[in-house]
């Protein structure tokens, strides 16, 4: 909301620069998020008397005038009404300018020379022409010549922009911020005489209206569903007269971000923007059958609105009708069919009070998010509608020239029971960490229009106080609230800072959450890059990895109103986010990535979507370059698998198993299932080749995921175990077998064959002569280190014996010559 | 070579040298006259000594002294040609020359030794100018360092870690945290939806619904809540589908708005810097009350304003309050024994405050050349 300075310091003169006042407020909790000054660009405008005029001799209808603008004669030509001996005009005098960068330079009017230009509110304001019927500005008399524009009018400002949150709706009207205001600057609030009148600030909100006309009210009021709208004042203004508003009030409206239209539209607005309460001003001429109806939409109503648009009306739409059917958006909008034209006489002012969340829906249906919606899906004070309505009767009766006021017309099914709270002192202290005394709190309290009465009979005295809250204050429920209007202006920053000797963790310490911590280190230390992707991913990504409905992964979560296709599902894997990241690096020229990823993955449930927490990996091309000392370090399965297995060994993960696979996304011959108690707990491969052309990935690409929680299952504790003493022995064996024997199974076998193993490495894989066609030799070299004794040659060879029979019996193995 | 000739009162012993041989005449006159030869034998063959250049070299030069056939050994042999008297003396002479030319001998070999070294030393210089082999180290996500920060901070502060549930049902983002259906605080927030009452959700708010119902009632409540939350917000500089918030909630006996301020304080100090001041200001959160957003002194300006704090000298980084008096019933807690507070912020803009990243799409990007930057400490 834009609160011009001038405007507020009306209500309370607050003796502060406004930057001091933004601050204070903010501090209050009123948030000023933007302090600007509003210079209205204009010059050379000043008060000029027509001294004479003469009509122009070939325009009909244009005058020729001689002005005073004090220290020279200007001669100016203009058309407008106003432009009369003796009046004091507003003028542009040459090479003055108007809003928007129009200049004024004397210019011939068919052979008559006019210096400048005399301005009517619009020009002056907006730099546009005239609107229909508008008139140049008039000063009054005696106003000296010469005056710049901005010395007779209030044109430029202060502007205060404030974000206010939902709890501040009483902030929604400048009244409400100047009641804060004078709060936190102890400075008096004044209140507009009709406001004041109908006692707008009390504790208990504004008076009720005393009495009805007699008689027939002129336009019916019925409210078939209170809990559509409890509460609707109409206030009948006649005999008015169209016109627009002062150039001061126009100005104060743009300023607030207002656009002003006439005096009696502007001034519903002006009330608004005072009061915080929408009003609505109808053509009652234009009304048919002598009475509204505020009820809810029925199916197919349409309305065309004040916009112009014609807009089906959403079920459950608040609207007010007559008897030719709905002739407003309730809270929203009026309707084109009852809008104040030039040819209004008489006006029915509606101030009411409808059901917020329905006119929040509304709005939300219609897209029609206006000022009045704002304010009402809010919550306005549900007492002020007679009050707001007389202010803005009045209004128009003293900017219009005192037309007469007369109608009026109330429904009222709202019953204000004042809300009594009491406030305890311990409660005070037990949230604040500060002890507050009941005056304290008294003082603010009131200052900010609660009413405040001694703590009654059921407790010890001054340990509490009863508070009433004004009914503007929607927000206010129990007795924390309260206790924050005390904090907030108190101060939060005067509340104390409290020691931090409170040690004892109060939670719940997850030894899976410090394994993923470790996990991660790990990572770093094998070489891995850590990425965070987004868990939105789009059906086209799974796909791309050959996933379908076949697949739990191609069956993912969807989300119900996505932003766009490409994230509108829940991510099934980490693989594919980690594919984006690679694409994307390999275009920007990096020539390869070891790259990770710990994160969430879900699957649809019963009620909720399953989450389970994975690892995922991906790498591509050269990961470190070749050097002058060797290299180069390329990415591939050995390596990645070469970096899960040292993983698994730091964590102590041991017995897991590498096994043929087969299905999308991995290279069927070059991807395995990694196998721990039974259980896939992941997998590893090149990527396919089709999913790489789908991908539109040049390089190839090696990833892998893992379970958290399978990987965790398979993390054993650790037994530490004594040291040998004896020295290790070394043993190399070469077997030649058949090419299909997997060379991990060989390794296995003789990790469980032999006796005081404690390494058992592959150092080479040899196919050529003298090894026999589709045969291939494993060059292993074993290390033997038991804990008692140095092996003699005669256990050696024995066990080399025994490995032997072993890989024979399975594999049909030989050792190699 | 050696020749001696035991005739006469004399007798020559003959030293080659370089090929050369030079003879010393050894009279048998008296003691004077053979100490003058025997000088003359230590200067020549310590000078002999002195200009040996290999230890080779220096071996035969020991075995012809002092070998068992050695000249100076076979010096004594001739000891019997000399008057009794004599014998002692030159006996003494002859093996203080042995021991002289010894130690030579050794000192020379010292040197020869160290000399031999040094050109070993010398052959074996390598230029250090060149590269090392480089091990190729991997690097934590800038989201991942920030977020174990704030859980050590916060961990120094009694609070543990609790991870909550990323999906989750309307009750536990919204209702049971006081935002009825229809309130204005969901305005607030853009929501992804999965069915009609499960969305992903849109604040680590819930973990405090859950972290509370986990532990049944007992007290201290202490405890963060990191993770990922969404809303519905389109990508841009400021804005991800997805980011990361941390949530912190404390319920106890006596936990009071002042401790809140403690704890934000010392966490924004150790998180950002001692020169950092915190402040709270009033504002609206439907799960607390009193609400406070919790700004910072700006790390950039020093406060001054500048285009970072928008001229506020100030930035605005959390959220926090006094658990609304519903919550805790709703977490399981009776609000007539205990007070709560709670605070949440987002990481990513933490993260991208201290690191200095202006687009939070660099964080979600994995760019090396970006990631790379924070691989160190």
């Amino acid at each position: 909301m834009r609160v011009p300075w001038t405007w507020l310091n009306e209500y309370t003169d607050l003796r502060w620069d406004p930057q001091e006042a933004a601050h204070r407020l903010t501090m209050a909790g009123i948030n000023v998020e933007g302090l600007s000054y509003e210079k209205l660009e204009i010059s050379s405008v000043v008060s000029a008397k027509v001294l004479d005029v003469k009509p122009h001799p070939r325009k009909p209808g244009q005058q020729i005038g001689i002005l005073d603008a004090g220290t020279e004669k200007l001669q100016i030509v203009s058309g407008a009404p106003g432009f009369k001996k003796g009046n004091i005009a507003l003028v542009v005098r040459p090479g003055g300018t108007l809003p928007g960068g129009v200049r004024i330079e004397p210019r011939e009017l068919d052979g008559v020379v006019s210096q400048g230009m005399a301005v009517c509110a619009n020009e002056l304001l907006t730099g546009q022409p005239p609107r229909p019927h508008e008139d140049i500005i008039l000063l009054p008399p005696g106003t000296a010549l010469g005056i710049p524009a901005q010395e007779l009018f209030e044109l430029d400002d202060w502007v205060m922009e404030l974000e206010l949150t939902v709890n501040y709706s009483h902030c929604l009207g400048i009244l409400g911020v100047a009641m804060e205001a004078s709060a936190l600057a102890k400075t008096p609030l004044v209140l507009p005489e009709v406001l004041e009148k109908w006692n707008w600030a009390g504790a208990y909100g504004s008076l009720e209206p005393e009495s009805h006309n007699d008689g027939e009210p002129e336009i019916q009021i019925n409210l078939p569903d209170p809990e559509l709208c409890p509460r609707y004042v109409g206030k009948l203004v006649e005999d008015v007269r169209f016109a627009y508003s002062p150039v001061n009030i126009e100005r104060r409206l743009y300023l607030a971000g207002q656009r002003p239209l006439n005096l009696i539209v502007d001034a519903t607005n002006y009330v608004m923007l005072e009061t915080g309460q929408p009003l609505h001003a109808f053509d009652a001429g234009k009304i048919s059958g002598k009475a509204i109806a505020v009820r809810s939409s029925r199916p197919g109503e349409v309305l065309v609105t004040l916009d112009g648009e014609e807009r089906e009306l959403p079920e459950r739409t608040i609207v007010i009708a007559d008897a030719s059917g709905p002739v407003a958006v309730a809270g929203i909008m009026g309707g084109k069919a009852t809008e104040i034209t030039g040819a209004t006489r008489k006006v029915l002012v509606e101030s009411a009070y409808f059901e917020p969340l329905l006119v929040r829906l509304a709005s939300q249906k219609l897209k029609l998010r206006t000022e009045a919606a704002l304010r009402f899906e809010k919550g306005v004070d549900p007492t002020a509608q007679a009050a707001a309505a007389e202010r803005a009767a009045a209004l128009i009766a003293g900017l219009s020239g005192g037309m007469p006021v007369s109608g009026y017309a109330e429904t009222n099914h709202l019953q204000i029971e004042p809300k009594r709270i009491m406030l305890h002192m311990k409660t005070v202290e037990r949230v604040l960490g500060t002890k507050f005394s009941p005056e304290t709190c008294r003082e603010i309290l009131e200052a900010i229009n609660f009413q405040v009465e001694e703590g009654g009979t059921t407790v010890p005295e001054g340990t509490s106080i009863l508070v009433t809250v004004p009914p503007r204050r929607v927000d206010i429920q129990a007795e924390v609230d309260l206790i924050e209007e005390v904090a907030r202006h108190y101060g939060y920053g005067n509340l104390g800072i409290g020691d931090l000797s409170r040690v004892v963790p109060g939670g719940i310490t997850d030894p899976h959450k410090l394994c993923v911590e470790k996990i991660r280190d790990l990572l770093v230390s094998l070489g891995g890059m850590e990425c965070v992707t987004n868990s939105l991913v789009g059906p086209g990504d799974l796909a791309c990895l050959g996933w379908n409905s076949g697949d739990p992964r191609g069956n993912p979560v969807r989300l119900r109103n996505p932003l766009s296709s490409q994230e509108s599902v829940l991510r099934t894997s980490l693989i594919p986010g980690l594919m984006k990241v690679a694409s994307a690096n390999m275009r920007s020229g990096i020539p390869g990535m070891f790259i990770w990823e710990i994160g969430r993955v879900f699957f649809p449930s019963a009620e909720l979507p399953i989450e389970a927490g994975q690892i995922g990996f991906a790498s591509y091309g050269v990961l470190k370059p070749e050097t002058w000392l060797g290299g180069p370090d390329e990415s591939g399965f050995y390596r990645m698998k070469g970096v899960i297995s040292s993983l698994m060994d730091l964590l102590g993960a041991f017995n897991i198993e590498y096994l043929p696979r087969a299905g999308m996304p991995f290279h069927p011959g070059r991807s395995a299932r990694i196998v721990a108690n039974m259980s896939t707990i992941g997998e590893i491969g090149e990527l396919h080749p089709v999913c790489l052309k789908h991908l539109d990935i040049p390089l190839p690409v090696t990833a892998s995921w893992l379970s958290l929680d399978g990987l965790m299952s398979a993390v054993k504790p650790r037994d530490y175990k004594a040291v040998s003493r004896f020295m290790p022995v070394e043993r190399d064996l070469a077997v030649i077998v058949p090419e299909g024997v997997p060379g991990g199974d060989v390794i296995d076998s003789i990790r469980k064959t032999g006796k005081h193993l404690v390494s058992v490495i592959l150092f080479d894989i040899w196919r050529k002569p003298p090894v026999p066609p589709d045969h291939k030799s494993l060059a292993i070299r074993l290390v033997y280190q038991p804990q008692d004794r140095t092996l003699t040659e005669e256990e050696l060879a024995e066990d080399r014996q025994r490995i032997m029979k072993r890989l024979k019996e399975d594999y049909d193995a030989v050792l190699r010559a | 070579m050696l020749s001696s000739e035991g005739k006469d009162e004399s007798f020559f012993i003959s030293v080659k040298k370089g090929g050369k041989a030079r003879d010393f005449i050894m009279r048998k006159v008296c003691a004077s006259d053979m100490k003058h030869n025997l000088a003359e034998m230590k200067s020549h063959v310590l000078e002999e000594i002195s200009k040996v250049s290999t230890s080779e070299e220096l071996d035969s030069v020991r075995v012809r002294y002092l070998g068992r056939k050695g000249e100076i050994s076979v010096l004594l042999k001739h000891i019997g040609s000399l008057a009794p008297e004599e014998r002692p003396e030159f006996g003494a002479a002859v093996n203080a020359l042995r021991e002289q030319v010894a130690d030579a001998i050794s000192r020379r070999k010292d040197e020869l030794d160290k000399l031999a070294l040094e050109e070993i030393l010398h052959r074996d210089t390598i230029d250090i100018s060149l590269p090392g082999e480089v091990y190729e180290i991997g690097g934590l996500h800038p989201l991942t360092k920030a977020m174990r920060e704030v859980a050590s901070v916060f961990s120094s502060l009694g609070f543990a870690a609790y991870e909550s549930r990323e999906a989750e049902t309307d009750e536990m983002n919204f209702v049971k945290l006081n935002i009825a259906p229809g309130h204005p605080a969901r305005d607030m927030q853009e929501t992804f939806y999965l069915s009609d009452n499960t969305l992903m959700r849109t604040h680590t708010s819930p973990g405090q619904i859950r972290g509370m119902l986990s532990l049944k009632g007992k007290l201290p409540v202490r405890f963060i809540v990191p993770g990922r939350v969404y809303r519905r917000d389109p990508t841009d500089a400021s804005h991800h589908p997805v980011f990361h918030q941390v949530e912190g909630l404390a319920v106890d006996i006596d936990v009071t708005f002042k401790e809140l301020r403690g704890v934000l304080s010392a966490f924004m100090k150790r998180f950002f810097g001692q020169e950092v001041s915190t402040r709270l200001r009033p504002s609206y959160f439907p799960f607390t009350e009193p609400s406070c957003e919790v700004d910072i002194s700006c790390m950039f300006c020093k406060g001054k304003g500048c285009s970072v704090c928008g001229g506020s000298g100030y930035l605005e980084v959390a959220g926090a309050g006094m658990v609304h008096p519903r919550v805790l019933v709703n977490g399981g807690y009776d609000p007539g024994k205990v007070t709560g507070f709670a605070f949440g912020f987002g990481l990513d803009r933490l993260a991208m405050l201290k690191y200095g990243i202006d687009d939070i799409r660099l964080l979600y990007g994995n760019d090396r050349r970006f990631l790379s930057q924070f691989r160190g400490l």
